[in-house]
């Protein structure tokens, strides 16, 4: 109960920094991200990542001439349509310089496409990976610091054969990012000599897969490589597979890849029977290290920890927008893009996070920065994208997931 | 074959009779009050929480078992869920009762969003569930497969069914109830106290659908869209059965819900015969289909 009055006052909270998003020192970056919907739990502690880099920043004499720099938040839900009301809000309404987000592929496919680049508004994802938004037409505007499904696709699939499956059974939920990593996945298990005995999609928020999970096991498969978010179908699609004998291993990327599913279904019953990809940091990173130092204090209250899926990207992309603004010296939207590439890459003083007055007083100086952040060195590629690492999570002898890197 | 008993029919049955469930409520709503009400599907997810609350906020849970736990609070959450509806009746919905009908109806989309809103303020946006871990089935002859909750909802379902029987044909109120569904001024002419008739159907079609949102949420988990992922086939089920008539209702949840399982069986060939990423589909091409056919419903007679 404390911690749901505590959620409530930071929501609460956030409607309130939106609310004064508008006085004359402020310089307001937009925030999407899906604060309802299917993956909530984990859009918690990366919002949280977000505010810490803008506390960062204005405590460490803020933007420009000492403006404040003020997140705007709106909620993409996890939704395309959603994506494009949270956008407009952002862009239209509150005025923002640049966009973090939104959260889900879907939602970030539907903002950029309909909103943000139409609006010439830099936009950058801290969680977004499918494929397609590598894509996307975009005039160097839509950038992400989470690595696309590209990669995480094969090495959830070298995994499953590491680990000795031949037979999968796959389904998938009809959105973008499911359905981008599951074709990443089928096609790299199949080159590495796999079979997908059964590929299915289905719609998310039902209440029953029963049928269509039935269907998939008649092909004598080993396992079901489930891509789904956990809150819209994957917690049911398990329990369904469990509870009727259907199936009893499950692998899986990171839309799984929350304690709730623990929670719901029982750490007995997935204790080895669960493999769940995950991007990672690689903890003896001097600039994860600077960042799970702010992180863990700040918001250890709420139960967030620095480990927290895609916090330290969410922390990155808010860094990474305000360098922008500094290096850009102005809040014009159409330097953003430009501004943001300088500062990611080399060469130039290294700035880690936290570190807001030294690049502060760099950029006064006219020196190269190059931001090396806490999920890697955020050296964006042609496309926007970045390369990234991933760790394995089980469910070993604890009540909670076991983490391995893989290197 | 017996998949198809196991994966489709059971589980259909217990779909449909969740979505019976809650467009009985719709059904009654636009018979006596004449509009569509949207807000339903929130209604029972405001149940659910509410319920959930009484649960697991109270010493209750740590004193009996679940099951037992449910029967003693969900009446009473139909009881609190049912005076918010008055009250939001009384609010939002009275001023409008002489306006055209899309006013009413735009109110009850705004009602939908305020309701959900209120949920994810009070109980946040994440996962909650009911119940936890997993439940083991109970065989019969070795192959048919049943789960206890399963079992439970259906008998449930049944009873309540049974009891809206029960009131419509043997009670006065219900028979006012009718009698104002058929014609709202001849029943006023005729002496029935029109807004006590109102407040009843409020009663009746909220205790309902936070029977069916409670039973969804044993079934699955409880989140702030779970009411409103179903309103559609609820909808359905109402229109196919015909709309204002409370037994096409059940029979065309039983339809639905039935219609959306069997339709990824495979019928030909080792495939599901339609993808399961369209099921959803499935209610609204029935419900199109009724619409342009047989706009009345299956149950056009004076059945109500």
């Amino acid at each position: 109960m404390l911690k749901t009055v505590k959620q409530v006052m930071l929501a609460g909270s956030m409607l309130a920094v939106a609310m004064t998003a508008a006085s004359a020192d402020d310089i307001v970056v937009g925030s999407a991200a899906g604060i309802t919907g299917p993956i909530a739990e984990l859009v918690a502690p990366i919002v949280a990542g977000r505010e810490l880099a803008a506390k960062h920043v204005n405590e460490q004499g803020g933007l420009l001439d000492g403006d404040t720099l003020v997140l705007a938040h709106a909620d993409s839900q996890c939704d395309p349509t959603a994506g494009v009301d949270a956008g407009n809000k952002l862009v239209n309404i509150e005025q923002s310089v640049a966009i973090i987000g939104a959260s889900c592929s879907g939602a970030t496919n539907g903002m950029v496409q309909s909103v943000t680049i139409p609006a010439g508004v830099m936009s950058i994802s801290d969680s977004a990976t499918a494929p397609s938004i590598t894509e996307l037409d975009d005039n160097d505007l839509v950038f992400r610091v989470a690595a696309s499904d590209a990669y995480q696709g094969v090495a959830l699939a070298q995994l499953a054969i590491n680990a000795g499956y031949t037979k999968l059974a796959m389904t998938f939920s009809n959105d973008d990012y499911n359905a981008g990593i599951a074709s990443v996945f089928e096609q790299a298990f199949k080159d590495l000599g796999g079979e997908i005995t059964g590929s299915q999609m289905h719609e998310p928020e039902k209440q029953s897969y029963r049928s269509e999970l039935s269907t998939l096991s008649g092909g004598g498969a080993e396992g079901l490589a489930l891509f789904a978010y956990y809150g819209s179908s994957g917690i049911t699609i398990v329990r369904n597979s469990l509870e009727n004998g259907l199936f009893g291993k499950f692998l899986a990327a990171d839309g799984m890849f929350d304690t709730s599913v623990i929670e719901q279904i029982g750490a007995d019953a997935l204790r080895g029977n669960i493999m769940i990809t995950q991007a990672a940091s690689d903890d003896a990173n001097v600039s994860y290290q600077a960042y799970a130092a702010a992180y863990g204090p700040a918001y250890e209250s709420q139960g967030y920890a620095a480990s927290a899926p895609y916090a330290a990207h969410g922390y990155d992309a808010a860094f990474l927008v305000a360098l922008a603004i500094e290096k850009a010296g102005s809040t014009d939207r159409a330097a953003m893009s430009a501004a943001l590439r300088e500062v990611a890459s080399g060469p130039g003083t290294v700035i880690r996070p936290g570190e807001w007055a030294k690049a502060k007083a760099a950029i006064a100086a006219g020196e190269d920065i190059n931001y090396e952040g806490a999920v890697g060195n955020n050296d964006f590629d042609a496309n926007g994208d970045v390369t990234g690492m991933f760790s394995v999570n089980t469910v070993g002898d604890g009540e909670g997931y076991t983490t391995d890197l893989i290197r | 074959m017996i998949d198809l008993l196991n994966f489709h029919i059971i589980p259909g049955l217990v779909l449909g009779s969740i979505y019976a469930l809650g467009a009985i409520g719709v059904s009654l709503v636009f018979g006596i009050l004449r509009f569509a009400n949207f807000a339903h599907g929130d209604t029972m997810t405001l149940g659910t929480y509410i319920t959930y609350t009484f649960i697991h906020l109270t010493p209750l849970y740590g004193i009996v078992a679940l099951p037992l736990a449910l029967l003693i609070a969900v009446p009473a959450a139909m009881i609190a869920t049912g005076l918010i509806v008055l009250i939001i009746d009384r609010l939002f919905y009275r001023p409008f009762r002489n306006s055209p009908v899309i006013i009413v109806v735009i109110a009850s989309f705004g009602m939908m969003l305020m309701i959900r809103s209120s949920i994810e303020m009070i109980w946040g946006p994440q996962l909650k569930a009911m119940i936890t871990g997993i439940q083991p089935p109970w065989f019969f002859f070795d192959t048919i497969r049943v789960l206890p909750k399963h079992v439970a909802i259906l008998i449930a379902a049944l009873v309540l069914m049974g009891i809206i029987h029960y009131l419509l044909s043997h009670t006065k109120i219900g028979k006012a109830m009718r009698a104002m569904a058929d014609s709202p001024d001849l029943a006023r002419v005729t002496g029935i106290d029109t807004e006590r008739v109102v407040k009843a159907t409020w009663m009746i079609g909220t205790a309902l659908a936070v029977a069916a949102g409670v039973f969804l949420a044993l079934d699955g988990q409880m989140k702030p869209l779970m009411g409103f992922s179903v309103l559609l086939a609820v909808f359905a089920s109402a229109i196919l059965g015909g709309i204002g008539r409370p037994y096409g209702a059940m029979a065309g949840g039983l339809v639905i819900g039935v219609a959306e399982e069997l339709s990824t069986y495979p019928w030909i060939g080792d495939g599901p015969l339609l993808s399961p990423g369209y099921k959803a589909g499935v209610s609204f091409a029935i419900m199109v289909a009724m619409l342009i056919w047989r706009p009345n419903g299956l149950f056009k007679g004076k059945v109500f």
